[in-house]
Protein backbone atom coordinates (compact mmCIF):
# COMPACT_ATOMS: atom_id res chain seq x y z
CA UNK A 1 0.00 0.00 0.00
CA UNK A 2 2.88 2.39 0.99
CA UNK A 3 6.16 2.34 -0.76
CA UNK A 4 8.93 4.52 -0.01
CA UNK A 5 12.28 4.03 -2.77
CA UNK A 6 14.98 5.53 -2.09
CA UNK A 7 13.68 8.60 -0.40
CA UNK A 8 15.67 11.63 0.71
CA UNK A 9 14.57 14.90 2.16
CA UNK A 10 16.51 17.68 2.51
CA UNK A 11 14.78 20.88 4.40
CA UNK A 12 15.43 24.13 2.34
CA UNK A 13 17.83 25.38 5.85
CA UNK A 14 19.77 22.30 4.94
CA UNK A 15 18.57 20.04 7.77
CA UNK A 16 18.80 16.36 6.38
CA UNK A 17 15.62 14.56 8.11
CA UNK A 18 15.61 11.82 5.68
CA UNK A 19 18.76 9.84 3.78
CA UNK A 20 17.77 6.75 1.07
CA UNK A 21 14.97 5.74 3.10
CA UNK A 22 13.64 2.75 1.56
CA UNK A 23 10.22 1.36 3.31
CA UNK A 24 7.49 -0.98 2.12
CA UNK A 25 3.85 -0.92 4.31
CA UNK A 26 1.15 -3.49 3.57
CA UNK A 27 -2.45 -2.99 3.41
CA UNK A 28 -4.15 -3.29 7.03
CA UNK A 29 -1.11 -3.15 8.68
CA UNK A 30 -0.05 -1.60 12.23
CA UNK A 31 3.20 0.01 12.26
CA UNK A 32 4.71 2.21 14.73
CA UNK A 33 7.75 4.74 14.03
CA UNK A 34 10.70 5.10 16.87
CA UNK A 35 13.73 6.78 16.94
CA UNK A 36 14.95 9.60 18.86
CA UNK A 37 14.09 13.48 18.62
CA UNK A 38 15.08 14.82 15.45
CA UNK A 39 15.04 10.88 13.65
CA UNK A 40 12.95 11.89 10.93
CA UNK A 41 9.38 10.29 11.91
CA UNK A 42 7.18 13.45 11.65
CA UNK A 43 8.69 13.84 8.28
CA UNK A 44 8.28 10.64 7.38
CA UNK A 45 4.51 11.06 8.50
CA UNK A 46 3.96 14.33 6.79
CA UNK A 47 5.42 13.33 3.04
CA UNK A 48 2.91 10.31 3.41
CA UNK A 49 0.15 12.72 3.01
CA UNK A 50 1.87 15.35 0.78
CA UNK A 51 2.31 17.63 2.68
CA UNK A 52 6.48 17.97 2.33
CA UNK A 53 7.42 16.40 -0.70
CA UNK A 54 10.87 14.28 -1.28
CA UNK A 55 14.04 15.91 -1.98
CA UNK A 56 14.79 12.96 -3.68
CA UNK A 57 13.09 9.39 -4.64
CA UNK A 58 9.91 8.38 -4.75
CA UNK A 59 6.58 8.01 -2.72
CA UNK A 60 3.84 5.72 -3.99
CA UNK A 61 0.67 5.05 -2.05
CA UNK A 62 -2.06 2.73 -3.65
CA UNK A 63 0.44 2.83 -6.79
CA UNK A 64 -0.24 6.62 -6.68
CA UNK A 65 2.94 7.93 -6.72
CA UNK A 66 3.07 11.57 -4.72
CA UNK A 67 5.90 13.17 -6.23
CA UNK A 68 4.59 13.17 -9.77
CA UNK A 69 1.20 14.01 -8.44
CA UNK A 70 -0.41 17.41 -9.88
CA UNK A 71 -1.34 20.33 -6.99
CA UNK A 72 -4.94 19.64 -7.80
CA UNK A 73 -5.47 16.00 -7.34
CA UNK A 74 -3.61 16.02 -3.51
CA UNK A 75 -7.23 17.05 -1.67
CA UNK A 76 -8.41 13.58 -3.34
CA UNK A 77 -5.39 12.17 -1.94
CA UNK A 78 -6.03 13.15 1.40
CA UNK A 79 -10.05 12.69 1.65
CA UNK A 80 -8.63 8.84 1.47
CA UNK A 81 -5.78 9.15 4.39
CA UNK A 82 -6.80 10.30 7.81
CA UNK A 83 -4.64 12.25 10.26
CA UNK A 84 -4.13 12.51 14.08
CA UNK A 85 -2.17 15.15 15.88
CA UNK A 86 -0.18 15.36 19.62
CA UNK A 87 -1.80 19.04 19.52
CA UNK A 88 -5.28 17.49 18.09
CA UNK A 89 -5.86 20.70 15.79
CA UNK A 90 -9.57 21.26 16.73
CA UNK A 91 -11.32 24.43 15.66
CA UNK A 92 -12.22 25.95 19.01
CA UNK A 93 -15.36 28.11 18.34
CA UNK A 94 -16.82 24.86 16.94
CA UNK A 95 -18.52 22.03 18.78
CA UNK A 96 -17.69 18.82 18.95
CA UNK A 97 -20.42 17.86 16.66
CA UNK A 98 -19.28 20.75 14.02
CA UNK A 99 -15.58 19.89 14.55
CA UNK A 100 -16.46 16.35 13.12
CA UNK A 101 -18.77 17.42 10.92
CA UNK A 102 -16.29 20.33 9.31
CA UNK A 103 -14.52 17.26 7.55
CA UNK A 104 -17.63 16.38 5.56
CA UNK A 105 -18.39 19.79 5.08
CA UNK A 106 -15.98 20.84 3.59
CA UNK A 107 -15.63 18.60 0.88
CA UNK A 108 -19.20 18.74 0.11
CA UNK A 109 -21.41 16.29 1.24
CA UNK A 110 -25.20 16.93 1.58
CA UNK A 111 -26.28 18.18 4.91
CA UNK A 112 -28.43 15.00 5.53
CA UNK A 113 -25.60 12.79 5.12
CA UNK A 114 -23.01 14.34 7.26
CA UNK A 115 -25.40 14.57 10.11
CA UNK A 116 -25.44 10.63 10.04
CA UNK A 117 -22.23 10.20 9.51
CA UNK A 118 -21.27 12.29 12.36
CA UNK A 119 -23.36 11.12 14.69
CA UNK A 120 -22.40 7.33 13.58
CA UNK A 121 -18.42 8.44 13.88
CA UNK A 122 -18.95 10.15 17.26
CA UNK A 123 -21.37 7.07 18.14
CA UNK A 124 -18.01 4.91 17.43
CA UNK A 125 -15.22 6.96 19.47
CA UNK A 126 -17.84 7.20 22.46
CA UNK A 127 -18.12 10.93 22.24
CA UNK A 128 -22.23 11.01 21.50
CA UNK A 129 -23.14 12.41 24.47
CA UNK A 130 -20.34 15.43 24.47
CA UNK A 131 -21.91 16.65 20.88
CA UNK A 132 -22.75 20.12 21.76
CA UNK A 133 -19.45 20.44 23.79
CA UNK A 134 -16.71 23.26 22.55
CA UNK A 135 -12.77 21.83 22.93
CA UNK A 136 -12.14 23.78 26.01
CA UNK A 137 -14.78 21.56 28.01
CA UNK A 138 -13.37 18.15 26.91
CA UNK A 139 -10.39 16.49 28.31
CA UNK A 140 -7.42 15.77 26.76
CA UNK A 141 -8.23 12.38 25.98
CA UNK A 142 -11.98 13.27 24.70
CA UNK A 143 -10.21 16.17 22.44
CA UNK A 144 -7.89 13.40 21.03
CA UNK A 145 -11.31 10.97 20.34
CA UNK A 146 -12.58 13.95 18.35
CA UNK A 147 -9.28 14.45 16.29
CA UNK A 148 -9.25 10.29 15.79
CA UNK A 149 -13.23 11.08 14.74
CA UNK A 150 -12.52 13.52 11.98
CA UNK A 151 -9.89 11.44 10.84
CA UNK A 152 -11.91 8.51 10.41
CA UNK A 153 -15.14 9.89 8.98
CA UNK A 154 -14.13 9.40 5.55
CA UNK A 155 -13.64 5.78 5.80
CA UNK A 156 -9.66 6.42 5.00
CA UNK A 157 -7.74 3.18 3.57
CA UNK A 158 -4.85 4.92 5.82
CA UNK A 159 -4.65 6.51 8.87
CA UNK A 160 -1.31 8.26 10.04
CA UNK A 161 -1.08 9.57 14.02
CA UNK A 162 2.27 11.90 15.00
CA UNK A 163 2.33 10.90 18.55
CA UNK A 164 -1.40 10.99 19.06
CA UNK A 165 -0.64 10.01 22.70
CA UNK A 166 1.92 12.81 23.82
CA UNK A 167 -0.06 15.10 25.93
CA UNK A 168 -2.03 12.10 27.21
CA UNK A 169 -1.97 10.29 31.21
CA UNK A 170 -1.18 6.20 29.94
CA UNK A 171 -4.52 5.54 30.70
CA UNK A 172 -6.05 7.95 28.43
CA UNK A 173 -3.24 7.03 26.13
CA UNK A 174 -4.65 3.28 26.30
CA UNK A 175 -8.25 4.71 25.38
CA UNK A 176 -6.75 5.93 22.21
CA UNK A 177 -4.47 2.93 21.21
CA UNK A 178 -7.95 1.03 21.96
CA UNK A 179 -9.66 2.99 19.48
CA UNK A 180 -6.96 2.90 16.54
CA UNK A 181 -6.81 -1.13 17.41
CA UNK A 182 -10.44 -1.64 16.24
CA UNK A 183 -10.10 1.21 13.58
CA UNK A 184 -7.06 -1.27 12.45
CA UNK A 185 -9.35 -4.53 13.00
CA UNK A 186 -11.68 -2.94 10.68
CA UNK A 187 -8.88 -2.77 8.03
CA UNK A 188 -7.43 0.59 7.56
CA UNK A 189 -3.69 0.50 7.99
CA UNK A 190 -2.04 2.52 10.59
CA UNK A 191 1.49 4.51 10.70
CA UNK A 192 2.21 5.82 13.82
CA UNK A 193 5.02 8.18 15.34
CA UNK A 194 5.83 7.66 19.09
CA UNK A 195 7.97 7.62 22.27
CA UNK A 196 5.71 5.92 24.17
CA UNK A 197 7.74 2.82 24.99
CA UNK A 198 5.41 1.04 27.28
CA UNK A 199 2.51 1.02 24.43
CA UNK A 200 5.21 -0.11 21.40
CA UNK A 201 5.79 -2.72 23.77
CA UNK A 202 2.75 -4.71 24.87
CA UNK A 203 1.13 -3.94 21.22
CA UNK A 204 3.73 -5.88 19.70
CA UNK A 205 3.14 -4.64 16.05
CA UNK A 206 5.84 -4.12 13.42
CA UNK A 207 8.18 -1.30 14.51
CA UNK A 208 10.14 0.49 12.17
CA UNK A 209 12.94 2.66 13.99
CA UNK A 210 14.56 5.89 12.41
CA UNK A 211 17.89 7.10 13.55
CA UNK A 212 19.65 10.26 11.83
CA UNK A 213 17.47 9.89 8.88
CA UNK A 214 17.68 6.24 8.00
CA UNK A 215 16.12 3.05 9.01
CA UNK A 216 17.96 1.49 11.97
CA UNK A 217 15.58 -1.46 12.53
CA UNK A 218 12.77 -2.78 10.99
CA UNK A 219 10.83 -5.86 12.79
CA UNK A 220 7.46 -7.50 12.96
CA UNK A 221 6.22 -7.92 16.96
CA UNK A 222 9.11 -5.88 17.65
CA UNK A 223 9.56 -3.42 21.01
CA UNK A 224 10.74 -0.07 21.24
CA UNK A 225 14.15 -1.02 21.66
CA UNK A 226 15.12 2.24 23.49
CA UNK A 227 15.78 2.36 27.40
CA UNK A 228 14.95 6.20 27.74
CA UNK B 1 -21.32 23.36 -6.18
CA UNK B 2 -23.65 21.94 -4.18
CA UNK B 3 -26.49 23.65 -2.41
CA UNK B 4 -24.82 22.59 1.27
CA UNK B 5 -21.16 24.31 -0.52
CA UNK B 6 -22.84 27.47 -0.96
CA UNK B 7 -24.31 27.86 2.38
CA UNK B 8 -21.19 27.18 3.76
CA UNK B 9 -19.56 29.71 2.40
CA UNK B 10 -22.17 32.35 2.65
CA UNK B 11 -21.91 31.88 6.15
CA UNK B 12 -18.15 31.98 6.38
CA UNK B 13 -18.59 35.68 3.80
CA UNK B 14 -20.76 36.57 6.48
CA UNK B 15 -18.59 36.04 9.78
CA UNK B 16 -15.23 37.22 8.18
CA UNK B 17 -16.93 40.40 7.55
CA UNK B 18 -17.95 40.87 11.17
CA UNK B 19 -14.54 39.93 11.90
CA UNK B 20 -12.71 43.04 11.04
CA UNK B 21 -15.35 45.80 10.77
CA UNK B 22 -13.07 48.94 10.42
CA UNK B 23 -11.00 47.36 7.46
CA UNK B 24 -13.97 46.16 5.73
CA UNK B 25 -15.44 49.56 6.04
CA UNK B 26 -12.07 51.17 5.26
CA UNK B 27 -12.32 49.14 1.64
CA UNK B 28 -15.74 49.95 1.06
CA UNK B 29 -14.98 53.89 1.60
CA UNK B 30 -12.10 53.69 -0.50
CA UNK B 31 -13.56 52.12 -3.56
CA UNK B 32 -16.84 54.37 -3.02
CA UNK B 33 -14.63 57.55 -3.48
CA UNK B 34 -12.89 56.02 -6.77
CA UNK B 35 -15.76 55.36 -8.16
CA UNK B 36 -17.54 58.45 -7.01
CA UNK B 37 -14.92 60.67 -8.82
CA UNK B 38 -15.04 58.19 -11.68
CA UNK B 39 -18.94 58.51 -12.28
CA UNK B 40 -18.79 62.25 -11.68
CA UNK B 41 -15.42 62.46 -13.59
CA UNK B 42 -17.73 60.61 -16.53
CA UNK B 43 -20.57 63.18 -16.45
CA UNK B 44 -18.40 65.82 -15.97
CA UNK B 45 -17.09 64.87 -19.64
CA UNK B 46 -20.29 63.40 -21.42
CA UNK B 47 -21.41 67.22 -20.41
CA UNK B 48 -18.43 69.48 -21.71
CA UNK B 49 -18.38 67.16 -25.16
CA UNK B 50 -22.10 68.03 -25.11
CA UNK B 51 -21.05 71.77 -24.55
CA UNK B 52 -18.59 71.85 -27.53
CA UNK B 53 -20.88 70.12 -29.53
CA UNK B 54 -23.63 72.69 -29.53
CA UNK B 55 -21.49 75.46 -29.91
CA UNK B 56 -21.26 76.56 -33.12
CA UNK B 57 -18.46 74.56 -35.17
CA UNK B 58 -14.78 75.66 -35.44
CA UNK B 59 -15.29 75.96 -38.78
CA UNK B 60 -18.30 77.98 -39.22
CA UNK B 61 -18.39 81.81 -39.21
CA UNK B 62 -22.11 83.52 -38.43
CA UNK B 63 -21.84 86.42 -40.95
CA UNK B 64 -24.73 89.10 -39.64
CA UNK B 65 -26.24 91.19 -42.92
CA UNK B 66 -27.34 94.75 -42.40
CA UNK B 67 -30.89 95.47 -42.18
CA UNK B 68 -31.18 97.63 -45.19
CA UNK B 69 -29.41 95.20 -47.66
CA UNK B 70 -32.16 93.94 -50.20
CA UNK B 71 -32.17 90.66 -50.89
CA UNK B 72 -30.49 90.53 -54.18
CA UNK B 73 -27.94 92.27 -52.44
CA UNK B 74 -27.67 89.43 -49.96
CA UNK B 75 -27.29 86.94 -53.20
CA UNK B 76 -25.09 88.77 -54.15
CA UNK B 77 -22.80 88.87 -51.23
CA UNK B 78 -23.39 85.19 -50.80
CA UNK B 79 -21.97 84.47 -54.75
CA UNK B 80 -18.98 87.30 -53.82
CA UNK B 81 -18.34 85.33 -50.27
CA UNK B 82 -18.66 81.64 -51.76
CA UNK B 83 -15.91 82.96 -54.40
CA UNK B 84 -13.57 83.29 -52.27
CA UNK B 85 -10.46 81.02 -51.32
CA UNK B 86 -10.81 79.19 -48.42
CA UNK B 87 -14.32 79.15 -48.23
CA UNK B 88 -16.15 75.69 -48.21
CA UNK B 89 -19.84 76.50 -48.50
CA UNK B 90 -22.12 79.76 -48.16
CA UNK B 91 -25.59 78.65 -46.20
CA UNK B 92 -28.27 81.42 -46.15
CA UNK B 93 -30.52 82.06 -43.54
CA UNK B 94 -32.97 84.55 -44.03
CA UNK B 95 -34.55 86.98 -41.31
CA UNK B 96 -38.52 85.17 -41.72
CA UNK B 97 -36.63 81.87 -41.44
CA UNK B 98 -35.10 82.85 -38.44
CA UNK B 99 -38.41 84.66 -37.16
CA UNK B 100 -40.02 81.17 -37.42
CA UNK B 101 -36.89 79.18 -36.06
CA UNK B 102 -37.81 81.11 -33.08
CA UNK B 103 -41.03 81.15 -32.74
CA UNK B 104 -40.88 77.23 -32.74
CA UNK B 105 -38.38 77.35 -29.96
CA UNK B 106 -40.83 79.21 -28.03
CA UNK B 107 -43.82 76.69 -29.05
CA UNK B 108 -47.54 77.78 -28.87
CA UNK B 109 -49.30 79.97 -31.56
CA UNK B 110 -46.84 82.20 -33.51
CA UNK B 111 -49.13 83.68 -36.13
CA UNK B 112 -49.02 87.07 -34.14
CA UNK B 113 -45.17 86.48 -33.12
CA UNK B 114 -44.32 89.22 -35.18
CA UNK B 115 -46.97 91.28 -33.70
CA UNK B 116 -45.66 91.01 -30.42
CA UNK B 117 -42.83 92.13 -31.53
CA UNK B 118 -44.15 95.45 -32.50
CA UNK B 119 -44.32 94.69 -35.97
CA UNK B 120 -40.93 94.77 -36.40
CA UNK B 121 -38.73 90.99 -37.14
CA UNK B 122 -35.35 91.60 -34.94
CA UNK B 123 -33.22 89.09 -36.62
CA UNK B 124 -30.86 90.02 -39.64
CA UNK B 125 -30.39 87.73 -42.70
CA UNK B 126 -27.70 85.19 -41.72
CA UNK B 127 -25.36 83.56 -43.93
CA UNK B 128 -23.18 80.82 -42.36
CA UNK B 129 -20.07 80.62 -44.30
CA UNK B 130 -18.29 77.15 -43.85
CA UNK B 131 -13.97 76.92 -43.75
CA UNK B 132 -12.46 74.46 -45.53
CA UNK B 133 -9.39 74.70 -43.24
CA UNK B 134 -9.89 75.78 -39.15
CA UNK B 135 -6.89 77.56 -39.55
CA UNK B 136 -8.05 80.06 -42.20
CA UNK B 137 -11.06 80.98 -39.89
CA UNK B 138 -10.09 83.97 -38.21
CA UNK B 139 -7.97 85.79 -41.52
CA UNK B 140 -11.62 84.85 -43.61
CA UNK B 141 -14.19 86.28 -40.89
CA UNK B 142 -11.68 89.98 -40.62
CA UNK B 143 -12.12 89.76 -44.88
CA UNK B 144 -16.18 89.39 -44.19
CA UNK B 145 -16.56 91.19 -42.04
CA UNK B 146 -15.02 93.90 -43.34
CA UNK B 147 -17.70 94.03 -46.55
CA UNK B 148 -19.65 96.54 -46.68
CA UNK B 149 -23.23 94.81 -46.79
CA UNK B 150 -22.28 93.07 -43.20
CA UNK B 151 -23.05 94.29 -39.93
CA UNK B 152 -20.84 91.96 -37.63
CA UNK B 153 -19.69 88.22 -37.90
CA UNK B 154 -19.43 85.71 -34.94
CA UNK B 155 -17.27 82.60 -34.98
CA UNK B 156 -15.24 80.19 -32.19
CA UNK B 157 -13.17 82.79 -31.86
CA UNK B 158 -10.80 79.60 -30.28
CA UNK B 159 -13.32 78.90 -27.27
CA UNK B 160 -13.88 75.37 -28.88
CA UNK B 161 -10.55 74.68 -28.98
CA UNK B 162 -9.84 75.93 -25.22
CA UNK B 163 -12.42 73.91 -24.33
CA UNK B 164 -11.51 70.54 -26.09
CA UNK B 165 -8.29 70.92 -24.63
CA UNK B 166 -9.63 71.92 -21.10
CA UNK B 167 -11.48 68.39 -21.07
CA UNK B 168 -8.68 66.15 -22.48
CA UNK B 169 -6.34 67.79 -19.18
CA UNK B 170 -9.38 67.33 -17.29
CA UNK B 171 -9.34 63.48 -18.74
CA UNK B 172 -5.88 62.49 -17.81
CA UNK B 173 -6.07 63.88 -14.34
CA UNK B 174 -9.29 62.34 -13.55
CA UNK B 175 -7.89 59.42 -15.14
CA UNK B 176 -4.75 59.73 -12.62
CA UNK B 177 -7.27 60.45 -9.64
CA UNK B 178 -9.30 57.68 -10.21
CA UNK B 179 -6.66 55.20 -10.86
CA UNK B 180 -4.71 56.12 -7.96
CA UNK B 181 -7.87 55.91 -5.41
CA UNK B 182 -8.23 51.69 -7.21
CA UNK B 183 -5.36 50.85 -6.52
CA UNK B 184 -5.45 52.11 -2.96
CA UNK B 185 -8.69 50.26 -2.86
CA UNK B 186 -7.51 46.88 -4.67
CA UNK B 187 -4.86 47.41 -2.08
CA UNK B 188 -6.95 47.90 1.11
CA UNK B 189 -9.74 45.12 -0.12
CA UNK B 190 -6.04 42.79 -0.39
CA UNK B 191 -5.15 43.33 3.39
CA UNK B 192 -8.75 42.71 4.49
CA UNK B 193 -8.50 38.90 2.40
CA UNK B 194 -5.43 38.60 3.74
CA UNK B 195 -5.95 39.39 7.33
CA UNK B 196 -8.86 37.26 6.61
CA UNK B 197 -6.86 34.28 5.75
CA UNK B 198 -4.35 34.81 8.50
CA UNK B 199 -7.20 34.87 11.35
CA UNK B 200 -8.64 31.46 10.02
CA UNK B 201 -5.10 29.73 9.02
CA UNK B 202 -6.15 27.11 11.35
CA UNK B 203 -9.27 26.47 9.95
CA UNK B 204 -7.65 26.40 6.37
CA UNK B 205 -5.29 24.02 7.36
CA UNK B 206 -7.45 21.60 8.35
CA UNK B 207 -9.88 22.47 5.41
CA UNK B 208 -6.96 21.41 3.37
CA UNK B 209 -6.40 18.36 5.48
CA UNK B 210 -9.18 16.83 5.23
CA UNK B 211 -8.93 17.14 1.41
CA UNK B 212 -10.99 20.26 0.73
CA UNK B 213 -10.12 21.57 -2.54
CA UNK B 214 -8.31 24.84 -2.94
CA UNK B 215 -11.56 26.38 -4.77
CA UNK B 216 -13.66 25.24 -2.29
CA UNK B 217 -11.46 27.14 0.21
CA UNK B 218 -10.76 30.29 -1.96
CA UNK B 219 -14.58 30.67 -2.10
CA UNK B 220 -15.38 32.82 0.74
CA UNK B 221 -12.47 35.11 0.35
CA UNK B 222 -13.37 35.84 -3.15
CA UNK B 223 -16.52 36.43 -2.39
CA UNK B 224 -16.01 38.75 0.61
CA UNK B 225 -13.63 40.74 -1.94
CA UNK B 226 -16.51 41.17 -4.24
CA UNK B 227 -19.12 42.07 -1.54
CA UNK B 228 -16.66 44.65 -0.25
CA UNK B 229 -16.71 45.87 -3.88
CA UNK B 230 -19.68 45.58 -4.81
CA UNK B 231 -21.02 47.80 -1.80
CA UNK B 232 -18.38 50.17 -2.49
CA UNK B 233 -19.85 50.48 -6.24
CA UNK B 234 -23.61 50.83 -5.33
CA UNK B 235 -22.99 53.60 -2.94
CA UNK B 236 -20.78 55.05 -5.16
CA UNK B 237 -23.72 54.21 -8.11
CA UNK B 238 -26.09 55.99 -5.61
CA UNK B 239 -24.11 59.17 -4.54
CA UNK B 240 -23.14 59.92 -8.50
CA UNK B 241 -26.68 59.58 -9.44
CA UNK B 242 -28.48 61.40 -6.99
CA UNK B 243 -25.74 64.30 -6.74
CA UNK B 244 -25.68 64.48 -10.63
CA UNK B 245 -29.54 64.70 -10.61
CA UNK B 246 -29.44 67.50 -8.44
CA UNK B 247 -26.53 69.52 -10.20
CA UNK B 248 -28.10 69.24 -12.75
CA UNK B 249 -31.74 70.41 -11.65
CA UNK B 250 -29.90 73.45 -10.12
CA UNK B 251 -27.96 74.62 -13.13
CA UNK B 252 -31.06 74.31 -15.15
CA UNK B 253 -33.27 76.51 -12.76
CA UNK B 254 -30.26 78.59 -12.81
CA UNK B 255 -28.82 78.64 -16.24
CA UNK B 256 -31.13 77.82 -18.60
CA UNK B 257 -29.15 78.26 -21.32
CA UNK B 258 -26.74 75.97 -20.32
CA UNK B 259 -26.82 72.28 -22.45
CA UNK B 260 -27.17 69.69 -19.68
CA UNK B 261 -26.74 66.34 -20.28
CA UNK B 262 -29.93 64.21 -19.10
CA UNK B 263 -29.41 61.22 -20.50
CA UNK B 264 -30.92 57.54 -19.25
CA UNK B 265 -28.79 55.38 -21.79
CA UNK B 266 -25.82 57.06 -20.44
CA UNK B 267 -27.21 56.90 -16.97
CA UNK B 268 -27.90 53.04 -16.58
CA UNK B 269 -24.33 53.12 -18.23
CA UNK B 270 -22.73 54.97 -15.69
CA UNK B 271 -24.74 52.70 -12.93
CA UNK B 272 -23.43 49.44 -14.31
CA UNK B 273 -20.16 50.75 -14.87
CA UNK B 274 -19.57 51.61 -11.30
CA UNK B 275 -21.03 48.62 -9.87
CA UNK B 276 -18.94 46.27 -12.59
CA UNK B 277 -16.05 48.24 -11.75
CA UNK B 278 -16.46 48.14 -7.83
CA UNK B 279 -16.74 44.25 -8.33
CA UNK B 280 -13.57 44.28 -10.78
CA UNK B 281 -11.13 45.92 -7.56
CA UNK B 282 -12.77 43.39 -5.19
CA UNK B 283 -12.24 40.64 -7.43
CA UNK B 284 -8.74 41.67 -8.05
CA UNK B 285 -7.91 42.87 -4.43
CA UNK B 286 -8.61 39.20 -2.88
CA UNK B 287 -7.04 37.76 -6.34
CA UNK B 288 -3.84 39.32 -5.22
CA UNK B 289 -3.94 37.88 -2.04
CA UNK B 290 -5.10 34.79 -2.49
CA UNK B 291 -2.45 34.04 -5.34
CA UNK B 292 0.17 32.57 -3.11
CA UNK B 293 -2.67 30.39 -1.73
CA UNK B 294 -3.88 29.05 -5.19
CA UNK B 295 -0.23 27.15 -6.05
CA UNK B 296 0.30 25.92 -2.20
N1 LIG C 1 9.92 22.42 8.59
C1 LIG C 1 11.21 22.15 8.82
N2 LIG C 1 12.16 22.98 8.32
C2 LIG C 1 13.46 22.71 8.53
N3 LIG C 1 13.93 21.68 9.19
C3 LIG C 1 13.04 20.82 9.71
C4 LIG C 1 11.64 21.01 9.57
N4 LIG C 1 11.00 20.00 10.17
C5 LIG C 1 11.95 19.23 10.70
N5 LIG C 1 13.19 19.70 10.43
C6 LIG C 1 14.46 19.08 10.80
O1 LIG C 1 14.48 17.77 10.27
C7 LIG C 1 14.99 16.85 11.20
C8 LIG C 1 13.93 15.77 11.48
O2 LIG C 1 12.85 16.37 12.17
P1 LIG C 1 11.51 15.58 12.51
O3 LIG C 1 10.54 16.57 13.01
O4 LIG C 1 11.12 14.76 11.34
O5 LIG C 1 12.01 14.65 13.69
P2 LIG C 1 11.16 13.69 14.64
O6 LIG C 1 11.73 12.34 14.49
O7 LIG C 1 9.72 13.85 14.38
O8 LIG C 1 11.50 14.26 16.07
P3 LIG C 1 10.57 14.27 17.41
O9 LIG C 1 10.58 12.92 17.97
O10 LIG C 1 11.26 15.24 18.31
O11 LIG C 1 9.20 14.72 16.99
C9 LIG C 1 15.36 17.65 12.42
O12 LIG C 1 16.76 17.91 12.33
C10 LIG C 1 14.60 18.93 12.30
O13 LIG C 1 15.30 19.99 12.86
MG1 LIG D 1 8.05 14.60 15.46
Amino acid sequence: MIQLTNVSKIYPNGARALVDVNLKIGKGDFVFLVGPSGAGKSTLIRLLYREESPTRGQVQINSKNLVRMKEREVPYLRRNIGVIFQDFKLLPNKTVFENVAFALEVIGVVKREVRTRTRATLELVGLASKETSYPHELSGGEQQRVCVARAIINNPALLVADEPTGNLDPDTAWDIMDLLYNINKRGTTIVMATHAKSIVNKMQKRVIAIENGKVARDEEKGGYGYDT
Amino acid sequence: MTLNSSRYILRETVNSMKRNPWLSIASVITVMVSLVILGFSIFFLANASNMAESFESELEIATFVKDNATSSQVDALRNQILEMPGVASVTLVTKEEALQDFGKTLGGTQSNLLADLGGRNPFPDKLTVKATDPKNVVALAEVVAALPEVDKVRYGQGFVDQLLKFTQWLRWIGFGVVAAFSVAAIVLISINVKMNVFSRRREIQIMKLVGASNGFIRWPFLIEGLALGLVGGAMAAGIVGMGYNSIAMYVLSKMTFLPVVQNDVLFRQVTFGLLFSGMAMGALGSGISLQKFLRA
